[in-house]
């Protein structure tokens, strides 16, 4: 089976607290409920949830949601050290494409969808940034920036898509659901372009435009 | 409202309501006053508005008794929406309600063929799974209403998970989507359009369909609901779920299958399934030797021959 593994990685550092992370926690099971009775889009995905802040923990280890019914929720306080989630990106990722392989899938290379609202408070993230840009199994990352965010930096951490929140049109609320929304569709759209023993190819979807957000160039020179 | 007659309906003549869903052609929408849903596509620049029509005016052709089995079968495009020259879609109507379940959260979704292929998960468990039986019968549906629509001069072309629903109250039906993918024999496609990826014929591209590709797909049909099995295809070993078919019945049903992994032009019609499925025993039949041909008098037959030349012009040109 080809398998295209989602990790969700969220900020959750003090800014978050209250209705950041209420957010997100009452988006999770609308994303579960959507994906788990879809089983043909279950079948093709798997999905993490990392939560960070001063430090970054792996809250749903990568699993068909479809066997999951329950999911940790985010919690937030403490500072936003951007390093500490790239380091633990990488060595799950290590992990569990090793583990996708040795149980005999063939694995797509996996997919971030990441979350912030404010400014790394970390010296040297970009160092741990460019490690996972650079190792074997270095995911696409989508990057969405709500609230305080910094249009540079999310950008920068972007590989595939970035996105910043339009603040004068919707709350960060609505930004977070969105944010959501368009990961719960790109799993799902991703999956229903994708066979099951691989052969076509496929392209990983992702929305071109995000309600409530600025979608942002990524053209680097 | 010109849904029962078929002619042309203008966008500015109904408001739309909730959207029911989305794709990659374009999106669905309920009208407001509910009856009817309005497939809007995305790009009708890329719409055979003519191909569109041909389809519309099938159903039209048809006498009420066949007219009333298409509309049980399948949401079939009743009208064309248009604004000014161009084709935006079409009216349908909604899935029968029996084809709808309702998830732990209080969703609703349609009962599509891909919770009848696999084996059944607690995320899904409110839709209720058939018995060995029910779940041959559901196999012999499919293979009837691709039969019925064969016959009936069409090409389905997507045949696949999310294609086709099912029920089993008040009695075992399918019912198929996405019918502006159909087309008639020898007539062009609303739109180009890909098959759906794990129900692809080997053989050609996914972006061929024909009464073969048809014929191939309806083995993966037959194929996956005896297995329960998502992605079993003709050439591998068929695990039949237990109960669901006599020792006749799967042998038939197994000689199909590896049949469908053939050239093209030999995959088994769909009144083959039907046969191999029914609930009947079959009667071998011993061939009639043919009465030998008699000799040919060549001498008779081909004698000399006169050809004149045949003229290209219009009489006066």
């Amino acid at each position: 089976m080809q398998i295209l593994p989602f990790y969700m990685v969220c900020d959750e550092s003090g800014s978050m607290a209250g209705e950041g992370v209420d957010n997100i926690n009452s988006a999770l099971p609308e994303l579960h409920q959507e994906i788990s009775t879809n089983p043909s889009v279950a079948d093709k995905t798997r999905f993490a949830l990392i939560g960070f802040s001063t430090q970054a923990s792996v809250l749903q280890p990568l699993a068909d949601l479809s066997e999951l019914t329950q999911l940790p929720s985010l919690s937030a306080g403490g500072v936003t050290s951007f390093g500490d989630a790239f380091r633990l990106l990488k060595k799950t990722i290590e992990k569990d494409v090793t583990d996708l392989k040795a149980e005999g899938h063939d694995v797509y290379r996996p997919v971030v969808f990441f979350l912030s609202d404010g400014i790394p408070t970390d010296e040297g993230w970009q160092t741990d940034l460019e490690e996972l840009n650079s190792f074997r199994y270095a995911p696409k990352i989508i990057a969405f920036g709500v609230s305080d965010a910094d249009t540079a930096t999310i950008t920068e951490v972007a590989n595939f898509k970035a996105f910043i929140q339009q603040e004068r049109t919707v709350s960060p609320a609505m930004a977070l659901r969105e944010f959501a929304s368009s990961l719960t569709r790109s799993i799902v759209n991703s999956a229903t372009n994708m066979s099951a023993q691989g052969g076509e190819g496929f392209q990983l979807q992702v929305d071109e435009h995000v309600p409530g957000f600025t979608s942002l160039s990524l053209d680097k020179l | 409202m010109s849904a029962e007659d078929g002619a042309d309906v203008t966008r500015a003549s109904f408001t739309l309501g909730d959207r029911v869903g989305s794709g990659g052609q374009g999106e669905v929408r309920a009208l407001s006053d509910g009856s009817l849903l309005f497939k809007e596509y995305k790009d009708p620049s890329k719409v055979n508005g003519g191909a569109l029509a041909d389809l519309v005016a099938f159903r039209q052709s048809l006498g009420q008794s066949d007219r009333s089995r298409l509309d049980s079968l399948a949401a079939w495009p009743l009208c064309r929406v248009v604004e000014g020259n161009r084709v935006l879609g079409f009216l349908m109507r909604r899935a029968p309600s029996d084809m709808m379940w309702r998830t732990a959260a209080g969703s609703t979704k349609l009962i599509e063929l891909q919770y009848l292929i696999r084996p059944p998960k607690v995320a899904w468990q409110e839709v209720a799974q058939p018995t060995p039986q029910q779940r041959r019968a559901l196999a012999v549906a499919c293979a009837e209403a691709i039969g019925w629509f064969q016959s009936a001069g069409l090409v389905i072309g997507d045949i696949s998970q999310a294609n086709i629903l099912w029920s089993l109250t008040p009695g075992v039906a399918v019912h198929f989507l996405d019918c502006d993918g159909f087309r008639q024999v020898g007539r062009a496609a609303v739109q180009a359009q890909a098959g759906t990826p794990d129900w692809n014929d080997p053989l050609v591209p996914s972006t061929e369909a024909s009464v073969d590709t048809d014929a191939y797909k309806t083995a993966l049909v037959v194929g996956r609901i005896l297995a329960q099995e998502p992605y079993v295809a003709p050439g591998q070993e068929l695990k039949l779920v237990t109960g669901c078919l006599n020792d006749r019945q799967e042998g038939g049903v197994r000689r199909l299958f590896s049949q469908a992994a053939g050239e093209r032009g030999t995959r088994p019609r769909p009144s083959e399934w039907q046969t191999a499925l029914s609930d009947r025993g079959t009667i071998t039949l011993t061939a009639a030797t043919p009465r030998p041909r008699p000799a040919i008098d060549h001498t008779v037959l081909d004698g000399a021959r006169v050809r004149t030349p045949i003229s290209l012009r219009a009489p006066g040109q």
